[in-house]
């Protein structure tokens, strides 16, 4: 049993770790507390019902989400967000604004029922004589080397130091002629394609319908806190701490103290440490 | 020019009384839907199906000869907001009655509200229990669900071990302290029993702990999203080769939500299907879609709970010939009124009715069985 609560916190940490990417790169990045992120995984979870809708073949769903939660997110970017650049406790009521404007739209097009998406992958695998859902392990696998690409990408890249100078300073950074508002709309847009994906990952293995975001906003929030901002470093750590206690307290005990535990915890860091565990220099 | 005048007042004036007498000769009857909040899904399959009832009963005569007029407010909200809506619909609209489908919270609030002085018929799948004088209670009780169930699913999947989960307040609790009584006589045990936060949205823990305890049967009182999420990640781990399932609210929305992959051996016990295949129920079935269109909100127990409510109203308003609660009170124990549950009966302000038993493998529900009038346990003395 001790594989398959192993199995389970790695699983959980997983889903935490690309559902947080995003709100990471656009809080940590641009200071905007992205209070739609959890709509835009939402959104991201409704493209294999869009692909259903309009005929098309399965692995063009892909295809379906990054378009659907690109343009909106383009539109979010280029109307509301980029006026709050910088502003977080501005851009957190702008946001949860348009959190609700999504919510409602996904409502008024699909409904306020529940959506099934088709498992992608069905069946379970045997590790040491436990079942465990084949399409987890296949997640789990395909996320190490994306994360890896991605952390190997931002340390080296161009993009990833003008990145760096645009949120050490912004002046310096357009006088260098680095096209800071075209690289802010980039960062925002590459936030929400990431949380889209993972909504379009985690569609099969949860409920889809036009509420489930706030479930995944807040977990994120809480690990960004005790993780702290700006690095992946940081991100894994507070990813690890969070889905690691719920999951491990879950099946010692019960939910209610997993969940408890991850309240005090984020309180007792907002409060003692509130640039959580790992500062950027 | 004068005389003209003068006619357009008269005419004018006469007309106007002609609309206020016709709108005295209409009975309102408040009906309280969830339109907001979660259970707003089924706002609008209860406004259907109340609005196809006030159509048959009003074709049928109407209630003591008056026409009967709906009117709808939204109780999706707290409790202390909830009374507001129905204060307003009572003193201010002037409803004679109501309908009510929504959480037990708000019917506690409500019947503080009412204090007997307006008949109230309480319609969703609920715990059991209420008893004031002018309420009427439609819905299915834990008991109900379950006497006859537990036993058949028992002989016919033979199942022995049960696992209970639910979330974690009264409903659930209430259900599966009677569910342990009717295990226990069937010659089963109760392996675990757990109850989950409305937060929680992984259910890894549970399902490792279902694992453990060997369980051949799931009883599950989890309610909507948390329906929907538990049974999803319990098919992934294949534990539908382990265990069977039946929850006592898992409508059609829910099983939609679940999934056809996901829905092997998953059982659900409730009053209404929208897949019972009685004549009442196809006929009922058919006058919706073609009230409503193919694309209403589709049928389900707690919408369709609604159309009993006021078919059960308007039987005890004509037995009684007033709305008075006084006068209903009289006429109300043993009434029968017809539904396209079946027939059934008021006992104890509970009504006795069919239950029916449905296997949702395959992602549609299909009726395994039916149980003709089960009374509830719940019932008032």
């Amino acid at each position: 049993m001790a594989t398959l609560l192993i199995l389970n916190i790695l699983w959980q940490v997983s889903v935490l770790a690309i559902v947080t990417i995003g709100l990471a790169v656009v809080f940590g990045q641009l200071r905007i507390m992205n209070m739609a992120h959890g709509e835009l995984v939402m959104i991201g979870a409704y493209a294999p019902v869009m692909t259903s809708l309009l005929g098309l073949p399965g692995y063009a769903n892909i295809v379906v989400c990054l378009v659907t939660v690109g343009l909106i997110a383009l539109l979010m970017e280029r109307l509301v967000i980029r006026h709050f650049y910088g502003r977080a406790f501005d851009s957190l009521l702008a946001t949860w604004g348009l959190s609700i404007l999504l919510r409602e739209t996904v409502e008024l097009i699909f409904g306020r029922g529940y959506q099934s998406v088709p498992q992608y992958v069905p069946g379970t695998f045997s590790i040491s004589g436990t079942d465990y859902p084949l399409y987890r392990l296949v997640v789990m696998a395909g996320i190490i080397p994306i994360f890896a690409g991605l952390y190997i990408w931002y340390r080296k890249s161009k993009i990833g130091v003008e990145i760096k100078a645009m949120v050490e300073n912004p002046s310096l950074a357009q006088a260098c002629g680095i096209n800071t508002s075209r690289l802010s709309a980039g960062c925002f847009i590459f936030g929400a394609l990431t949380a889209g994906v993972a909504g379009l990952l985690l569609a099969p293995t949860i409920r889809v319908e036009p509420m489930m975001g706030l479930d995944y906003l807040i977990r994120s929030f809480f690990s960004l806190v005790i993780g702290g901002l700006g690095s992946f470093e940081g991100l894994f750590i507070g990813v690890g701490i969070i889905a690691g206690a719920q999951s491990t307290l879950g099946a010692l005990f019960n939910q209610t103290y997993g969940y408890l535990f991850i309240l005090i915890l984020s309180i007792v860091f907002l409060w003692l440490r509130p640039d959580g565990i790992y500062r950027r220099s | 020019m004068n005389n003209r005048f003068l006619i357009s007042i008269f005419s004018a004036a006469f007309s106007a009384v002609m609309l206020a007498g016709a709108a005295f000769a209409e009975v309102k009857i408040g009906v309280l839907v969830p339109d907001s909040g979660p259970a707003g899904l089924f706002g609008p399959s209860t406004r259907h199906s109340a609005q196809l009832a006030a159509a048959e009963i009003n074709a049928a005569g109407g209630i003591n000869g008056e026409q009967i007029e709906l009117v709808f407010a939204d109780v999706g909200v707290p409790p202390a907001e909830a009374v507001q809506a129905a204060l307003k619909v009572w003193k201010a609209e002037g409803a004679e009655a109501f309908i009510g489908m929504h959480d037990s919270a708000v019917r506690e609030a409500l019947t503080g509200l009412f204090k007997g002085g307006v008949p109230y018929v309480y319609t969703p799948v609920y715990e059991g229990g209420a008893c004031s004088e002018g309420l009427y209670v439609t819905g299915e009780t834990p008991s109900q669900q379950l006497a006859p169930v537990i036993p058949f699913l028992m002989k016919k999947e033979k199942v022995r071990k049960w696992y209970l989960i639910g979330n974690d307040y009264n409903w659930p609790r209430d259900t599966n302290a009677l569910a342990r009584g009717y295990i226990d006589d069937a010659g089963g045990e109760v392996v675990g029993e757990e109850y989950l936060p409305f937060t929680v949205a992984e259910f890894d823990s549970s399902l490792q702990k279902i694992r453990q305890s060997g369980a051949d049967g799931v009883l599950i009182t989890l309610v909507g999203g948390a329906s929907v999420g538990f049974n999803v990640a319990f098919a992934s781990f294949g534990l539908d080769q382990q265990a069977i399932r039946l929850g006592t609210l898992i409508e059609e929305n829910t099983l939609a939500g679940i999934g056809a992959d996901n829905a092997n051996r998953l059982y659900s016990s409730a009053g209404y299907f929208s897949a019972i295949k009685t004549e009442a129920a196809r006929d009922f079935a058919t006058s919706y879609s073609e009230m409503f269109g193919e694309d209403a909100a589709p049928l389900n127990s707690l919408g369709q709970s609604a159309y009993d409510g006021l078919m059960l109203l308007a039987k005890l308003g004509n037995s009684a010939g007033s709305l008075q609660v006084a006068e209903l009170e009289k006429v109300a124990e043993g009434i029968s009124f017809e539904s396209p549950r079946g027939t059934g009966t008021l006992t104890g302000r509970h009504v006795a009715q069919t239950i029916y038993l449905a296997n949702g493998t395959g992602g549609t529900f299909d009726i395994t069985a039916s149980f003709d009038s089960v009374a509830s346990a719940e019932a008032c003395p």
